[in-house]
């Protein structure tokens, strides 16, 4: 069924995105996982593409559900260990952001706003300076902090 | 930043089919008259393109037909690539390709490829206005016309095989060069113009 909205085609997203995609992979996990978050978060992707209500700022969509896909995947195998852990369920509403609003939930007020900026709203480093009174360099820093200790509460 | 490997690509194509996550598949494959642009849905050929025609604007009306979900894989086509390829370098005279008419506009439109596709076989050729008749409308030559030249499927739905009533060449979408080879190619003749 064609989407209710023009769409791109998604193979030029890929086309597009996809190495920046694969270099975000690998920060959120290690090299040999990176290839098959990214492959699970594009089919993932995949499924809700027609689903999505606008065709604004799909690459930061793109790197939101691949932050998930790797965050999801950390969980996973975390359980394998932990067993008292309650189930996560799975993400299947990757065109809301819900997904990403609870996974980001437990970081300061200011990462949030950070990743907000960079993620959500797409903005380049340069405008999320501005919005949040820092220099780029600053806000480039607080960004990457901020993936970071994502990833070492799902993966510590 | 390392680019995505052709072989991270091919698997995420498959395993986009084998999920049924894809509204369409493209390949390109060299050709006797050219590279050629093919599209394939899940019922059938949606669009072939000659070479000239932008690739992003090709896929971008497929996807207003028949969904964004667009995928590259050479693997996934490769039944249709052989097909094509054998057809178009002499190697077989059957084009027996199932064909998706989603991306023709209006049903007299798509009357006129049916029939086309149907029932005018290789070294046949046509006259738009016999076309017209057998489509069920002996008035509408001009409408014929339009059919042929918006024709999304050329080569397996085949516009190349209409001629004007002088039984000269004529128009052809993808060059009137093109059209030329494709009726030597299946034994047609046609009047020199």
């Amino acid at each position: 069924m064609p989407a209710a909205v023009a769409l791109p085609p998604f193979w030029s997203l890929i086309e597009r995105h996809g190495d920046e995609l694969l270099a975000h992979a690998r920060r959120l996990t290690d090299d040999e996982a990176a290839e098959d978050v990214l492959q699970d978060a594009l089919l993932r992707a995949l499924r809700a593409y027609p689903r999505l209500r606008h065709a604004d700022h799909l690459r930061a969509w793109l790197y939101r559900v691949t932050t998930t896909t790797a965050l999801d995947l950390h969980r996973a195998r975390r359980r394998e260990v932990v067993t008292d852990e309650p189930p996560v369920p799975a993400v299947e509403a990757e065109y809301d952001d819900g997904a990403f609003e609870s996974l980001i939930a437990p970081l300061a007020p200011s990462a949030r706003d950070a990743l907000r900026l960079r993620f959500v709203e797409d903005l380049d480093y340069d405008r999320i300076a501005d919005a949040l009174g820092t220099s780029p360099e600053a806000a480039r820093q607080r960004v990457s902090t901020a993936v970071r200790t994502l990833r070492e509460r799902v993966a510590p | 930043m390392s680019p995505l490997s052709e072989q991270f690509l091919d698997r995420l194509a498959s395993a986009a089919v084998r999920e049924d996550l894809a509204d369409a598949v493209y390949t390109t494959l060299p050709s006797p008259i050219g590279p050629l642009v093919v599209v394939q849905g899940r019922h059938g050929v949606v669009r072939i393109a000659f070479e000239g025609e932008p690739l992003d604007r090709t896929l971008a009306r497929v996807a207003a037909g028949v969904g964004p979900r667009i995928v590259h894989s050479d693997r996934e086509l490769a039944a249709t690539r052989e097909a094509l390829s054998a057809y178009l370098e002499g190697d077989d005279d059957r084009l027996e390709l199932p064909v998706d008419l989603s991306l023709v506009g209006g049903p007299f439109r798509r009357a006129v490829l049916e029939t086309l596709h149907r029932e005018v076989h290789r070294g046949e050729v046509v006259t738009y206005g016999s076309l017209a008749r057998q489509a069920g409308n002996p008035r509408a030559v001009r409408a014929v016309g339009t059919a042929c030249a918006t024709n999304p499927i050329p080569i397996v739905v085949p516009c190349h095989r209409v001629l004007p009533a002088s039984g000269r060449l004529g128009a052809y979408g993808g060059g009137p060069e093109r059209k030329r080879r494709l009726l030597a190619l299946e034994g047609a003749s046609v009047r020199d113009a």
